[in-house]
Parts: structure tokens; C-alpha cells; sequence
């Protein structure tokens, strides 16, 4: 196919995406993102149904003996996690009723696996509503040591509590506080903390077209102080030598690889490192954005984009503090 | 071993070494169990630490679903295994009649070899006390 040929098959597609997608949408994003009519097919298609095993109450072969009429299929990248062709009514089953399996989306179950905490650390879920993460952390680190899992919203705590009961997380504590304030009273203490910050959100796209109507680039802008805020925090709470994850499921790079930038402005000390999972595609941090251009050690963040894995897009950073 | 702990091991034969690395208090009617990390930390006042494992009254003890659920798996006494259908009548609320050998009182129910909640029986009913959320199909 020639040059123009492509072109002009390429600005066909453009428009008919653009009666889905919001013109600066496409405009923003076609700018950086690769094989974009490929990320824009991805988000219009809609998200299949997934789960991880819950090993704090059943073994992965027990929960799969009783799924069997699911027929589950194994995630490449997670051996605990599951999708499935038809998952209407999952969340209605026993299984899910008594915790053996949680409902998550997979590019969700990422941010704890770089993160790797351990059995007996202390662990900080700063922003933890509903509790995905925190709950799969429990199970990473065998129910032990402690996972400090906030979020500062009364209506969403309630819920990160019911799932933390849920999944039977004897490890955990549950707090509703501002983030920074938290940061501040745990500073220097925990092995390992995650960010997961508050977001625009674009991921959920794949979730809900209510999503892609709320769109707009005011949206965007509402959350970069926050997260820079918490990806602060996040860093003071760590111990000399210890890790945090800065997650978000947008694809804006304000929310994410501006953070990161800010953070190694007010922490030059800090260290970006390249994070990886066998058989999880992730593409490159952004190097600039608009005006903005972004240290080298950003490019070490990591996209998850979804025509990619078929997942939601996220985007991860994972961040040491020096010893 | 906290004493409220103790009451429930002997009521459902639950070996006392499952709750060796866990610490509980009682705050309130509750009792809550978790790791002791969760038990001892301090820097702030969390809303929960661990799981309610329990709620006192004048009169009796009453085990919670959740903490049961995580803690009631080597349970060898009062325990009541139930079907699918039954598992589903009891989780969404009902109750049940069937005589089987356990003590009047609280009761745990089992369900292919999870717990699934904790019911009271007095021969021969089964009555769930499992808290309803949505319901199970």
C-alpha cells in the first residue's frame, strides 16, 4: 500500500472513530500513542469479564474445579488470573459470595505484581477504595505483616471494608484520611507503598460509554494536583530502600508522566526503574508531552494500552527510594 | 490466647494453632482478629484493624460470617455441611429444617468444604445469620 494510500485509509478511520470518540480526543492521543486505530478499535470493544483467585481462601485448582461451567481462561501474564467469554452473574455465584474469587479488571492485578510486596513488610495502599489491590497484596503476602489501605471518601472506605471482610484479609488496616496527612504519620516506615491514584479514568472507556460521554480535557485537568500530592507522599512514607508503585488507568499523560517528572524534581534522588511482567506487553514512558519534556529515567515508566493485552490502559511507574 | 478466642476454638474444634500468629481485641461488643502489626499499629487511629470476628453479648458469643469464614476451615465440631440449593437459601437469607448432630446455638455452615456463614440451629431448624448483601442465584 502506498504512502497516500495509507493517509487517506487512516483519516477515514479517524473520522469514523471520531462519531464515537471526541474530536480532542483523538487529536490529543493520535499524537503519541502507537498503532492508534488499533488503541481506538481496542477501546470500543467491550471488556471481557475477569477474576483472580483468592489464594487467602482457596487454591487456585480448587476455585477452578468449581468454575468449570465458566470454562476460565488463564491470564499469559498472572496465574491467578482469569478471564471469561460469558461472566454474567459471577459477582451473584457463591465462590464470590464467600471470597474465594474477586472480580477484577486484569490490567488492575499489574500494579501489585511489580510491586512484589512480601510476607511480614509494611505496606501502604494510600488511595485503596474498593480494594482490588489491597486484597491481592493480602494474598501475596500471606495474610502477614500490615497493609496500611486508605482512601479519605466515607462512601468508599465502607466498600474497601467489605471487601477487605470479604477476602478475609487479617492483615490489614483500614483508614479514612487525607493521603498526605497519612504520608506524614507513616513517613520513613513501610518497605513498600502504592499509589494508586485518583484519575480521569479514561480506562474505564472500555467499561461504561457513560465514561467517554463525561470526557473532556477540564476532566483531566482536576486531577494532577492530587496525584501530585500523593505520589509525594507515597515517597515520604517509604523506608531507605524501599519501592513504590504509581499507578492510574488513564492514558493522559498530566496524570501520569508529568507526575513522575514532578516528583523527580522535588526528589532528584529518587530512581525510576524499568518495570516488567513475562508476557504483559507495556510500552515506554512518554519522553515529552506538549511543551514539557520529561527526564530520561521517565521513559522508564511503563503503558499498558489495550490493543496490546486486551485490558483497560494503565499506567505504571515503579520508584525506589535510595538506601 | 484472648479468652473470647479460646470460647470459640472449643465451641468449633478449631485447632488453637490456627490462631497462633494472630492477635485479637475487644473494642465495643467486638472482638477483632488480625496479625499483630495490625493489632499494634499506631500512627494513627485506623477505622478497622483486621477482621470482626465475633460480637459479645450478656449471654453469648456470637461468631461473624467473614470471621469464620477466613478462621473456621479446620473446624471439626458444630458444623453443618449443606448443598448447593441450601447453601443459596441460607446466604440469601432463610432457613432450613434438618437433623443433624450439633449443639443448639451457633452453628458454622459448610458448603463443598468452605464455610460459608454461620447459621443458629435448634433442632431441627437452621436459621441463617449470614449478613445479606446482594443475592446469590
Amino acid at each position: 500500500m502506498q504512502k497516500s494510500e495509507l493517509r487517506t485509509r487512516r483519516l477515514d478511520n479517524m473520522t469514523t472513530h471520531s462519531r464515537v470518540f471526541p474530536e480532542a480526543f483523538v487529536e490529543r492521543y493520535s499524537r503519541f500513542i502507537p498503532d492508534f486505530d488499533a488503541f481506538l478499535d481496542a477501546m470500543q470493544r467491550p471488556l471481557r469479564r475477569t477474576f483472580r483467585v483468592n489464594t487467602l481462601k482457596a487454591t487456585r485448582q480448587q476455585a477452578l474445579d468449581l468454575l468449570t461451567d465458566l470454562k476460565p481462561e488463564p491470564l499469559p501474564w498472572y496465574e491467578l488470573g482469569f478471564s471469561l467469554n460469558q461472566g454474567e452473574g459471577l459477582g451473584k455465584r457463591i465462590e464470590h459470595f464467600i471470597g474465594l474469587i474477586y472480580v477484577q479488571e486484569a490490567a488492575s492485578m499489574a500494579p501489585p505484581l511489580v510491586l512484589q510486596p512480601l510476607p511480614g513488610e509494611r505496606v501502604l495502599d494510600i488511595a485503596a477504595a474498593p480494594g482490588s489491590k489491597t486484597t491481592e497484596m493480602s494474598a501475596m503476602m500471606l495474610n502477614t505483616g500490615i497493609i496500611i489501605s486508605n482512601d479519605p471518601s466515607p462512601t468508599r472506605v465502607r466498600g474497601l471494608i467489605g471487601n477487605v471482610d470479604r477476602a478475609g484479609c487479617l492483615n490489614v488496616a483500614v483508614c479514612r484520611m487525607d493521603g498526605t496527612s497519612l504520608g506524614r504519620a507513616v513517613a520513613g516506615t513501610c518497605d513498600r507503598v502504592l499509589v494508586d491514584a485518583p484519575c480521569s479514568s479514561e480506562g474505564t472507556i472500555r467499561k461504561s460509554v457513560k465514561a467517554l460521554e463525561r470526557w473532556s480535557v477540564t476532566a483531566i485537568e482536576r486531577f494532577p494536583s492530587i496525584q501530585k500530592r500523593l505520589i509525594l507522599a507515597g515517597y515520604h512514607a517509604l523506608k531507605p530502600g524501599g519501592l513504590m508503585v504509581y499507578s492510574t488507568c488513564t492514558v493522559a499523560p498530566e496524570e501520569n508522566e508529568s507526575v513522575v517528572a514532578h516528583l523527580l524534581k522535588r526528589q532528584p534522588e529518587a530512581e525510576v526503574r524499568a518495570a516488567g511482567l513475562p508476557s504483559l506487553i507495556m510500552r515506554p514512558g512518554l519522553r515529552e508531552w506538549g511543551r514539557e519534556s520529561f527526564p530520561d529515567a521517565v521513559g522508564r515508566c511503563r503503558r499498558i494500552l489495550p490493543q496490546d493485552n486486551d485490558t483497560e490502559p494503565f499506567f505504571l511507574a515503579l520508584i525506589r527510594r535510595p538506601a | 490466647m484472648n479468652r473470647r478466642v479460646r470460647e470459640l476454638s472449643e465451641r468449633f474444634g478449631i485447632p488453637r494453632e490456627a490462631f497462633d500468629r494472630l492477635a485479637a481485641v475487644e473494642d465495643q461488643e467486638t472482638v477483632f482478629v488480625g496479625t499483630p502489626e495490625v493489632m499494634e499499629f499506631d500512627a494513627v487511629r485506623p477505622m478497622r484493624r483486621g477482621i470482626r470476628l465475633a460480637r459479645v453479648y450478656p449471654y453469648s458469643l456470637k461468631p461473624t460470617t467473614f470471621g469464620m469464614q477466613v478462621l473456621g476451615g479446620q473446624a471439626t465440631r458444630n458444623v453443618i455441611d449443606v448443598s448447593d440449593e441450601q447453601a443459596k437459601l441460607l446466604i440469601n437469607g432463610g432457613a432450613l429444617s434438618t437433623d443433624v448432630e450439633a449443639d443448639n446455638g451457633f452453628v458454622l455452615i459448610r458448603w463443598r468444604g468452605f464455610v460459608v456463614g454461620v447459621g443458629f440451629y435448634k433442632r431441627p431448624v437452621l436459621k441463617s445469620q449470614i449478613p445479606r448483601f446482594r443475592p446469590v442465584e
